[in-house]
């Protein structure tokens, strides 16, 4: 049984809808990283499953029992969920005040607690801390309180609303060791809503791309490699994205029109769909070359930029193709602005959606 | 100006001589002003909290309301309390009318707008995250509401102060209700109202005094709290 069943959820404001039709399922252990620009509904999702909210319509099973009954049982829900906010605040007082609040509520004394709440603080780095005024500390610092006010009632679940949107890189690094350590030592199920889509991958099991509704949930580079639909490909910053339409071919090939060019792919759709080719599938060469490569065609180069160790090239084939080539190539080839070239990409390198 | 200079040398006088009817009338007065703003607090803060944290038809209109009521005349809150509290009102029976126990009726009543008000206001001034970071955590409705009144506690004490400004410079209510009974009733105010138009200037310059203390006392205590 999953930790977290999310079923058809909708939040609507007034009649503005925020979250439309999520559907969601974390297991213990894993982390859930959930995805989005600026505005997309993350916040909003995670504040309804630390049942702080109510969905307009839907519903969230935990561990199995429904979460919309009564006030109390709601709270004990709640109690075993662990929250840390995009914009942490701390309580008047100490830095030992601030993480002994959940026990305190719980009924736990101070004396009974210390030991557990310097132990935590050790294990966070913030060793030394517990009496400092809560409010004269960093905004890393009081996003590590944050955790550690979260997580000395050992929840179930811990939810991470942009842990690092507002840390500088030290403070980010710090953040993300901790997630994985709780993650590898202690396997806290967790979920993180982050607009980055990067430390998206890097810490989540799966992720789920939301932008009021859930587009894709997957393996991040299945994600990566294999984008659903054209949001999902902008925003993890498919390249080649080309609009088009495909039509059935000879021996499990399909043709697609992108207007200037026909290019062959194996994909099974047809009608008006998206193609899109990796930069890295593309091979660029200075003549007609035979290689099972079924799509070759020719170019002018528009645009040379050195990324580093890769150049990034823009050829036009009708359309603005980005490929790269590593500089050895590249002098090799003596391209300049205005050289004409041969791109060839395999048509098992075309990935097509709708 | 002769006058004025003896009556206030005779005034320091009565004060560091510690003159009983000086202290007597002050400790009355702090005594009554003491007890209706712990009254006024019992009543206000949970008041004030309890429309600050419930949503319900009309909060605006009555917070409107609160906010006129600050200035509320202290003579109309003595002709409300008077009419209650005479033989033929409603309380009569109570016989309270001319004691101190309805002096600290009406001051209650005087100062409850001031205190729901700025109680209202120091809840707002706790960050809206604080409610949602304790229901979090695991707070039951009782506790975040304890905890949002905890984290605005300087600023309801602020409220309180404030409530006892009022109600130990007030006149109205201390005159109607209190009836200015020479050692019963008689508190600072009304002592000095009486004893200036008798021309018994010393005693009104000594009592203005003291009661400018206890403002400024007030005040520093504010002061200090609001830097918190």
């Amino acid at each position: 049984m999953p930790l977290l069943e999310i079923k058809n959820l909708s939040k609507n404001y007034e009649d503005k809808p925020i979250l439309e039709n999520i559907t969601l399922s974390i297991e213990k252990g894993t982390i859930m990283g959930i995805i989005g620009p600026t505005g997309c509904g993350k916040t909003t999702l995670l504040r309804i499953i630390d049942l702080l909210e109510h969905p307009s319509s839907g519903k969230i099973l935990f561990d199995g029992l429904d979460t919309s009954k009564s006030k109390k049982d709601r709270m004990e829900i709640r109690r075993r969920i662990g929250m840390v906010f995009q914009n942490p605040v701390v309580f008047n007082g100490t830095v030992f005040d601030n993480i002994h609040y959940g026990l305190n509520i719980r009924g736990q004394d101070k004396k009974s607690s210390r030991h557990k709440i310097l132990e935590l603080l050790k294990s966070l780095g913030l060793e030394g801390y517990e009496d400092q005024d809560a409010s004269t500390l960093s905004g890393g610092e009081t996003q590590r309180i944050s955790l550690a006010r979260a997580l000395i009632t050992q929840p179930d679940i811990l939810l991470l609303d942009e842990p690092t949107a507002n840390l500088d890189p030290v403070s980010t690094e710090k953040i993300e060791a901790i997630i994985e350590d709780l993650h590898q030592k202690k396997q806290t199920t967790m979920i993180i809503a982050t607009h980055n889509l990067m430390q998206g991958q890097r810490l989540s099991d799966e992720i789920a791309i939301l932008n009021k509704k859930i587009h894709q949930i997957g393996k991040p580079e299945e994600i990566f490699r294999t984008p659903k639909n054209k949001f999902v490909a902008d925003f993890v910053g498919m390249e080649n994205v080309i609009r088009g339409k495909a039509k059935k071919a000879d021996h499990d090939l399909t043709l697609i029109n992108l207007g200037g060019i026909v290019i062959y792919s194996s994909t099974p759709l047809e009608g008006g769909v998206y193609a899109s080719i990796r930069p890295e599938d593309i091979t660029v060469s200075n003549m007609k070359v035979r290689t099972s490569a079924l799509n070759e065609f020719k170019g002018t180069v528009r645009e040379i930029k050195d990324i580093g160790t890769l150049i990034n090239l823009k050829v036009d084939l009708g359309e603005i193709f980005t490929v790269y080539m590593t500089k050895k190539s590249f002098l090799d080839l003596k391209i300049t602005i205005g050289s004409q070239v041969w791109l060839q990409f395999k048509a098992s390198a075309v990935h097509v959606f709708k | 100006m002769n006058e004025i200079v003896n009556g206030f040398f005779q005034a320091i006088n009565l004060i560091v001589t510690l003159n009983p009817e000086v202290m007597e009338i002050t400790l009355r007065t702090l005594e009554i002003s003491l007890s209706s703003t712990f009254l006024g607090t019992l009543i206000a803060v949970p008041l004030g909290g309890l429309i600050y944290f419930r949503n319900f038809k009309g909060k605006r209109s009555v917070m409107n309301l609160i906010q006129t009521l600050y200035s509320l005349p202290t003579v109309l809150v003595g002709l409300l309390v008077f009419l209650l509290l005479s033989y033929q009102g409603p309380l009569g029976g109570l016989n309270l009318l001319f004691t101190p126990g309805g002096m600290i009726i009406g001051q209650t009543i005087l100062i409850l707008p001031i205190i729901i008000g700025f109680t209202i206001t120091a809840l707002k001034g706790v960050k809206g995250e604080i409610k949602d970071l304790s229901m979090s955590l695991g707070a039951s409705e009782f506790q975040t509401i304890y905890t949002i009144m905890r984290e605005a506690k300087y600023a309801l004490l602020g409220a309180v102060i404030l409530g006892f400004g009022r109600a130990i410079s007030e006149v109205g209510v201390a005159l109607m209700i209190g009836g200015n009974i020479r050692g019963f009733t008689r508190v600072i105010t009304t002592t000095m109202s009486l004893e200036t138009s008798k021309g018994n200037i010393e005693l009104s310059i000594a009592l203005g005094i003291i009661l400018l203390t206890i403002a400024l006392i007030i005040n520093l205590l504010l002061n200090q709290i609001q830097e918190k």
